[in-house]
């Protein structure tokens, strides 16, 4: 009877908590979806492509920043690099462009500053965009090496 | 601005957006509506989910736990944690905010959470899909390199930013 007790009250407080962190951020939860669902609309993969040019430097410096806007599940980006590959697009500017697209989420910044702080949503972004060209170039070389 | 006023401002700041959008191009407004709505669908079942976990784990994990596993002193064991927490989680990085926030206020180090997020950026499910659009080599090195990153970059964040008690930015 006793332990009942215990577990309901334990239940209650799991439920209020979960529900009060629910809506300290449903705000912030609406507004990225909101955007993400914007720039679904209007970011099609025809403009993605126009960004790309055929140079290595400057395109590998466009696939980190056209997939670190970019949002949407991972596939899209596969089928996006998947076109750039067969246009002759270099294998850095690909990779710099699928790495982004998971690593980086410019939508999300706001919503990561506010949970997480501005200091850890500024560093941690920032290693992942030095990290995206930096891997870009380790894997393009280690590809044409194994080749 | 205090946290609160700022996520209301973001809010307020996306439906003038909508509006304006309606306003020029009712399609688009509408189309990019069903999109959010279809998101919205898509993440609460796990936001909720990370949300009672968040909820439990404070209530009943001491913080001398998670210190334990994921603090300064956790040492090896610790990167493994946030790695392969990292490459078994699933739906998007924003549903597991207030949990990862709830692990560093808890003592977590600041580096393992850095970590488990760049190990994110590997997509278990979609790999085989990788494969077939980019081949064996592409997805293996890649991989690699993504693992390799996730701990350098949470090493390097260790060293960038001070604990959480410090810095309340």
């Amino acid at each position: 009877m006793m332990k009942d007790k215990t577990n309901r009250f334990l239940l209650l407080e799991v439920m209020t908590k979960a529900l009060k962190l629910f809506f300290s951020i449903l705000p912030m939860l609406l507004a990225t979806i909101g955007l993400v669902g914007l720039l679904q609309t209007y970011v099609s993969s025809e403009m993605l492509h126009a960004l790309f040019r055929g140079d290595i430097l400057v395109d590998t410096l466009m696939g980190t920043f056209s997939g670190g806007v970019s949002v949407g599940p991972p596939i899209i980006s596969y089928i996006i690099g998947g076109e750039l590959m067969d246009a002759g697009i270099s294998v850095y500017a690909i990779s710099a462009f699928i790495l982004s697209w998971v690593s980086l989420g410019l939508v999300q910044l706001p919503f990561e500053a506010s949970v997480l702080g501005l200091r850890f949503m500024l560093i941690r972004n920032l290693l992942a965009l030095i990290f995206a060209l930096l891997i870009s170039f380790a894997l393009g070389l280690t590809l044409s090496l194994l080749s | 601005m205090k946290k609160n006023s700022f996520s209301y401002l973001f809010l307020a700041l996306t439906l003038a957006l909508y509006i304006f959008t309606f306003l020029n191009s009712p399609e688009h407004g509408l189309i990019a509506l069903q999109k959010s709505s279809l998101i919205l669908k898509e993440v609460m079942p796990i936001l909720l989910l990370v949300l009672v976990l968040t909820a439990l784990l404070n209530i009943l994990v001491p913080s001398k736990k998670i210190a334990k596993y994921l603090g300064e002193k956790s040492g090896i064991k610790g990167w493994f944690i946030a790695v392969l927490g990292g490459l078994f989680s699933h739906g998007s990085s924003y549903v597991w905010y207030p949990i990862l926030q709830d692990f560093r206020l808890h003592g977590a180090k600041d580096g393992l959470i850095i970590s488990f997020f760049y190990a994110r950026a590997i997509k278990l499910p979609w790999l085989p899909m990788m494969i077939s659009y980019f081949g064996l080599s592409f997805t293996l090195v890649l991989t690699l390199y993504i693992l390799i990153a996730s701990v350098l970059q949470g090493l390097l964040a260790d060293r960038l930013l001070t604990p959480l008690n410090n810095t309340n930015l």
